[in-house]
Parts: C-alpha cells; structure tokens; sequence
C-alpha cells in the first residue's frame, strides 16, 4: 500500500497552483497527481515523498487534506494489460473509486494507482496473480 | 371604493379617542391575562390605571420577536385556548418558529382590514381574484382568501407553485385579480410572455406585498399588465397581511389605525421619531384578543405621514419601506435569519460553521446559495461522501428555513472572518 493525500478544493483558476505552490517552497516532491472534479468542487489527489510533512504543510496553509491509502500496481508496457488487472478486479466483485497514474518512475515501466472497495482484498487477488504491488518506500524513491 | 368610510375616513380627533379607548381596554386585557406584561408593567412600576389615553403610549414596554421566541408557543396567548379558533406560524429566528394565534373576532377584524385594502385596490364581488400566496401556516395565502371572500369576489386560491396551471386558469377564468409576492408577478409575467398569453389576461387588479419593492418594479409590473398594482403589508406577530396597504395615490401605505396604532422610533435609542423621520415602525394592537401586544418592535425602517391623503382616507400613511434595522432578509417572501442558518450547520454537526448567504434574483425569482467551509475534520477523500454532505446540508437548510437552497461547498478559511460582527450575507438583488 502507499499512502496518497486527498485535498478538498474549490473548482476555481488556480486552486491547484496554490497546492503546488506550498509544495514548490517546502521541496516536496511529487510523484503522482490526479485531479477528480465535479461542477462545483473537485479533490487533487497526490503521492509526494514527504507525506506527513507535506498534509501538515498543507493544513497550515488551509486547505482541507486526508490521508489514505492506495495500491500502486507495476504493469507492463503494451496493449491491454491494464484491462487484464481490472478485469481481475472486477470478477472478485470489487468496485474501482479512481485510477490514476505516476508522473515517476524507476524502473522502465507504468505504474498505475488504483483505490477499490476493498484495498486488502485487491492487494491480495493481484499478488497471487503475480503482479508486483510495490510499498510506499519503492514509489517515494 | 372605501370599504368602511366611516372608519377609513374618520377625523383624527374621533380616531384619537377611539385609539385611546381601545388601548386602555388592551393594556386592562393584557395586564390582566398575559403574566409576561404584567410583570414587566409591575417592574416598571406600572398599572393599568396609568395609562389614559395614547398620549400615555410611550410609558409601556417594548415588545420583540425574542419575546415570543422566549415565550413559545403560547406563552403570550391572552385567551384560553378553548377560545383560539387558528394558529399561524413563521420560522423562528433560531429554529424555533414564532407562533400567532386569532379568536373568531380576531379572524373577523383580519378579514374587515383585507377586504379594506381590495376594495381600495377597486376589487369587487364582480371580479376573480387568484390568491398565489403560500396557504397554510404562513399568513399570505388564508389572509387574503378569507379578505376576498368577505368581499364577496370570487377567489381562485391557488397557492404557489404551479405557474402554468395559474397561467392557464387565469385565462380561462377570465381572473381580473391576483395577489401575490411582487417577484412572484414578475415570474408569472416572463411566463405569461413565453407562452405569448400576455395579451390576453384580464387583470386589472395586483396586490403584492410579504416582501419589499420598490417603485419602478411596480411600474413595470403595471405597464407589462395593463393594471394597478398595489402595496399591502403586514406581519403575522400584528395580525398577517392587511396592516396597512396603498391607495390609489400610491404615496404611502394607509395604515389601519383603529386597529393598529403606529410610532416610528429611533432603532438604537428608542425616542419617537419625528413625523417624516426614518425610523423604526413600532405597532400596538388595538382590537386583538388571542395575541394583543404593547408596542411591537416590527424592525421595518418607514417614515410616518399624519398628512390628509387625496383619497380621502384619513389613516396614517407609512412610506414604502427602507430596510431592516435587523439583519432579516427576505426571500420569496420568506423570512429568513442568518441565523437559523447557523443553528442548523452546528446543530448538523457534520460541516464548520463558517458560511455566507449569497442571495440573488435568477429570472425574477430569488435564490438562496450558501457556502460553507468544508472542515479538516469533516472532509472525505470521496467524491461521492462529500455531495452526499452537500445534499445534506441543503435538505438540513430547506427544512430549517422552509426555503430551496444551493449549498456549494468552498475551502478551508476562505470565507472571510471579519472582526466582531461577520459579513454572512451578499444581497445580489436589485430592487431598481
């Protein structure tokens, strides 16, 4: 599991440069982000490599942030092996809350973020499916 | 016409000793009746015996909406119950609404003083009049039902709400007459126009009050509709609409002062205000029996005018009105307090309690947006959690203040926090 922060903002010019501005100052860096909106509001969705420091940093400067967790799913690079993860996923009868994908990568291949219904149970059928399901420590890198 | 000419255009000298008599005999009632006036008159020393005439008014107490908030719901009734034939009620200041109640005579002088104002309006038995005020607890809808009736017109009651069904009966019906919110008859014009019908109503007649207006809406209004359109006011805690209305001449609202007996006075002070003087409107019931009160502070800013009227009524007129000297706004000829709107998010508990009221005419008919501040402690990651507590909020906020609400929600401390009193409401609206 990793963890990933979740902001509340409004859907208003330069909601997400005022995020990324606190970010910029501290040094935090980014390592994923996926806006999710709505007509009114939206949440910016972020994996950064300081974590605490970044949803204090956050809070201090206003903004409504939480913590949770996610899998980060390793796959490879060709057509149709994303359908395959979620397909898995599916026929165990687990629904998908949002997908999205990292701006860094170590390693030469995608790596997709992905929050079920049910987190442990999605960890587990994709490890016994031998996909590699890295920790926090193996994305902040 | 006049309605009741030897009323509506008594002399002032035969008005004044009718006005005196009838507030010694409600300072006896209320004394004697109400616990709450007659301690406060035995704290200030004072007993019915002192009260002579209207020249004595000024040494009674105040009354306020808190008053009755504190003494809900029937607390300030000077009838026993067996005696109360209709209650009535507005939503409170707090949640707690404020509760009215009539005997049969208070209902029949409530219909006397409707029946005032149509018959002024040139209403008669020959015409059809739709009543598009809300019926029910809220005054507008019953008051000018029973008001036309007494008259003898016919009265389509309508309520609100369905404006195609109104537009389709008042040209079927050949309606001469309406009554309802001011903004209201401006909707029903722009619908009236889209389906290309406006040249075909009948009215001749609107009586629009529960909210304020102003001139040029009137103007409009009357060009729009080929009518005369006038002013009623009124405020359930007095008696419901039908405290006082405007004449032909339109320079003021005659009030009915053998029922109702005006002082305008200065808001932060107290002190009478001079004729002409802005200030706050204060009434004393004359004549009610279930809810009399001593000089109740309405919070309507007006001016007073003792000035003979070209109509030949000789009643007072207050000027059309200048605001509040509270914060009470007014939408859809709902009474709405910010602070309900605070109660309700804190008694939620699910939101902070930081919010601002954003108010503003769409197409002639007001809404209501308010943000509040989604808190830390209260945010979700999920989309759908948080436009579940939108629509929380919202439904939490229409029944508290019995009004549809947008609620939008905004981010942590953008609402601005002002020293001592906080700006919570934006009025968008232009009463031009």
């Amino acid at each position: 599991m990793i963890k990933q922060l979740s902001i509340f903002i409004q859907n208003e010019v330069g909601s997400v440069a005022s995020i990324t501005a606190v970010l910029k100052k501290h040094n935090i860096n980014l390592r994923a982000i996926a806006t999710f909106d709505t007509p009114q509001f939206a949440i910016l969705r972020m994996i950064v490599d300081q974590p605490e420091k970044a949803k204090t940093l956050l809070i201090e400067s206003g903004f409504a942030v939480t913590m949770s967790d996610a899998i980060a799913v390793e796959l490879e690079d060709k057509p149709g092996v994303l359908h395959d993860v979620l397909q898995l996923i599916a026929d165990a009868g687990i629904g998908i809350n949002y997908i999205y994908s990292i701006v860094f990568r170590q390693k030469n291949v995608p790596l997709i973020i992905i929050n079920t219904d049910n987190l442990d149970k999605t960890k587990q059928i994709l490890i016994e499916k031998g996909y590699s399901v890295p920790d926090q420590e193996d994305v902040y890198l | 016409m006049i309605w009741n000419e030897s009323k509506e255009c008594m002399s002032r000298d035969e008005l004044h000793n009718l006005q005196s008599a009838r507030l010694k005999k409600t300072v006896n009632h209320v004394y004697h009746n109400v616990e709450f006036y007659r301690k406060k008159m035995q704290q200030m020393g004072l007993e019915p015996g002192d009260i002579n005439g209207i020249e004595d008014l000024h040494k009674l107490p105040f009354t306020t909406k808190d008053d009755l908030r504190d003494n809900y719901p029937f607390g300030l009734f000077a009838v026993p119950q067996s005696q109360v034939v209709r209650i009535h009620a507005s939503s409170g200041t707090t949640g707690k609404a404020t509760v009215v109640g009539y005997t049969r005579r208070d209902i029949e002088i409530w219909q006397e003083c409707v029946t005032r104002v149509l018959a002024m309006a040139g209403i008669g038995p020959n015409d059809k009049i739709q009543v598009a005020y809300g019926y029910g607890l809220f005054t507008g809808g019953l008051g000018l039902h029973y008001g036309a009736e007494n008259l003898g017109a016919t009265v389509v009651p309508m309520s609100t709400g369905n404006t195609q069904r109104l537009i389709t009966m008042m040209e079927d019906f050949e309606v001469t007459a309406i009554a309802c919110t001011p903004s209201y008859l401006l909707h029903i014009i722009e619908v009236l126009e889209e389906a290309g019908k406006i040249d075909r109503v009948k009215l001749k007649a609107a009586i629009c009050g529960a909210e304020p207006w102003t001139e040029n809406m009137r103007k409009e209004i009357e060009s729009k509709l080929g009518l005369n359109a006038y002013d009623i006011y009124g405020l359930s805690e007095i008696l419901g609409p039908g405290v006082a209305a405007d004449c032909d001449v339109h320079n003021g609202l005659h009030v009915y002062e053998d029922h109702f007996l005006p002082e305008i006075v200065n808001p932060d002070t107290l002190e009478p205000c001079k004729e002409g003087e802005t200030g706050e409107l204060v009434i004393t019931t004359l004549t009610k029996e279930a809810l009399p009160l001593l000089r109740y502070r309405t919070k309507d800013l007006t001016s007073i005018s003792y000035d003979p009227c070209p109509c030949g009524r000789t009643m007072a007129r207050i000027s059309k009105f200048k605001g509040r000297s509270d914060d009470m706004l007014i939408i859809r000829g709902v009474n709405v307090f910010p602070s309900q709107v605070e109660a309700a998010l804190l008694e939620m508990g699910e939101t902070s309690p930081h919010y601002i009221m954003i108010v503003d005419r769409v197409n002639n008919l007001d809404v209501l947006e308010v943000q509040v501040e989604v808190e830390e402690r209260f945010f979700s990651d999920e989309i759908k959690e948080l436009e579940k507590l939108n629509k929380k909020i919202s439904s939490v906020l229409q029944s508290a203040l019995g009004l549809s609400v947008k609620v939008t929600l905004v981010e942590p401390k953008t609402i601005a926090r002002s020293e001592g009193k906080a700006k919570r409401v934006i009025d968008k609206r232009k009463l031009i």
